[in-house]
């Protein structure tokens, strides 16, 4: 049984994949739990994952020269799926094995998580979203993250992806944020997830390359992000239809 | 776009001293700001390529912005913040006038903005926002600031038509990249808002 998520916001500097492997931990405590890079043409969850000197990636799996599993590493009590950062594996790699190493992961997992690009400008970029059960959206209490954070659900809506909730992150203002959270719901389809601290944890984690529940786990943006996952209801659909559902998907164009 | 811009902005022409494609309306208030301008910037968003006369003009004293005009829309003061498309790279055009030069314009009430809200709305970076409030005279640093977020939320108008756009360029975008058989039948469109 498995519900397949995109961590997604429409553009970079949210603390996305801060949040998906944060949500991951977290989630972990009760369910089976994998987290996948897929934003394989500017990817960093390795950085944040301690995954940084690994020989194989998902470059590598997507480039037909590994298996799905040797890019697998059992990290914090999750499956964890770094991407390589090199030009010339996104340039080998071969976007339409995405679909089959994600059906591979659905099979043995209760919740996948797919940090996605933070774009919505290119077909491999949209996949993620297109493709899973829901779609966890990320935001900053700013205009401009809130105007993004609209836009990749209405791209999501298209698709027939729904909200399953959204998350404020890099919040400064305390007093402010419930206000901004309870205004901002009536134009998402899910609830608020939580709001998370702006936290010099999360860089520093990020430099021990830890999560930042593993890194500072008392920390109250540590706590923002469990409170989050409980809120977080995980609907577990069939594996097989989820694996099916990746498979039978459209292959992106080559970047 | 030379100038004396547009519509309910009448600003004398100036002197082009700074004009290049910069990554975020970010790099332009900053520049601005580190030059202490006094005149006008003309900033026309990449995504204005598909559309006629998309562009924001802004003018400064000494860095710190006071009017705020978005061309398209022909929305003025914080309306035109929300209205202008500020998301991406733009060309920035920044011109020079003398300080009297903008003394009449600068009494157009409605088209005036607080120090920090083009830097609040159309960036987000808090930290750009109070280097311009800090810079503002103190007349204008005292004056109540809406709060952006609050504002933003409340214009349900704006925010449909966000919410319509990106409807639309998903859909046309799903049929460039060959998905629109991903695209959910049920979704008409047609409900933008609170479709809960």
């Amino acid at each position: 049984m498995v519900e397949a998520f995109a961590v997604a916001s429409g553009k970079g500097g949210t603390g996305k994949t801060t949040s998906t492997l944060a949500l991951g931990m977290a989630l972990a405590e009760e369910h089976d739990v994998t987290v996948v890079d897929a934003d394989t043409g500017m990817a960093n969850l390795l950085f944040h994952a301690g995954l940084a000197e690994v020989d194989v990636t998902l470059h590598d799996v997507l480039a037909g020269d590994a298996p799905t599993d040797a890019a697998a590493y059992e990290r914090f009590g999750m499956r964890v799926v770094p991407c390589g950062t090199s030009l010339a594996g996104f340039r080998d790699a071969d976007p339409e094995r995405l679909r089959s190493v994600v059906a591979d992961l659905a099979r043995d997992t209760d919740v996948l998580l797919l940090d996605s690009p933070a774009a919505l400008g290119s077909k491999s970029a949209i996949l993620p979203v297109v493709l899973a059960d829901r779609v966890v959206v990320v935001l900053n209490p700013t205009v401009p993250s809130l105007s993004d954070a609209l836009k990749v659900q209405e791209y999501a809506r298209s698709y027939g992806t729904d909200t399953a909730g959204v998350l404020f992150n890099r919040v400064r203002d305390d007093g402010a944020i419930d206000r901004v959270a309870e205004q901002a719901e009536r134009y998402f389809d899910g609830p608020t997830l939580g709001t998370v601290p702006e936290s010099d944890a999360v860089q520093s984690g990020r430099q021990a390359g830890e999560p930042l529940l593993a890194h500072a786990p008392d920390s109250p943006a540590a706590r923002a992000y469990r409170e989050a996952a409980a809120t977080l209801e995980v609907r577990s659909g069939a594996a097989e239809d989820v694996a099916a559902r990746f498979r039978s998907a459209v292959v992106p164009d080559p970047p | 776009m030379s100038v004396g811009p547009t519509g309910r902005l009448a600003v004398p022409h100036g002197t082009l001293v700074h004009s290049r494609v910069v990554e975020s309306v970010a790099v332009a208030f900053r520049e601005a700001l580190d030059r202490s301008l006094t005149g006008y910037a003309v900033l026309t968003p990449q995504a204005a390529l598909l559309l006629e006369e998309a562009a924001g003009v802004f003018t400064f004293e000494g860095g710190v912005p006071v009017l705020a005009y978005d061309v398209a829309s022909d929305a003025g003061g914080t309306d035109a913040l929300t209205a202008f498309p500020a998301g991406g790279p733009c060309r920035a055009e920044l011109y020079e006038l003398p300080a009297d030069a903008l003394d009449a314009v600068h009494e157009t009430d409605e088209l005036r903005v607080p120090p920090g809200a083009p830097a609040d709305h159309l960036t987000g970076d808090t930290a750009l926002a109070d280097r311009c409030r800090e810079r503002a005279p103190a007349d204008r640093r005292d004056a109540e600031e809406s709060d952006p977020l609050a504002a933003f939320l409340a214009d349900e108008d704006r925010i449909a038509a966000i919410q319509e756009e990106a409807q639309a360029e998903a859909a046309r975008r799903a049929e460039e990249w060959g998905l629109d058989d991903h695209l959910d039948a049920d979704d008409s469109g047609t409900e933008a808002t609170d479709r809960r």
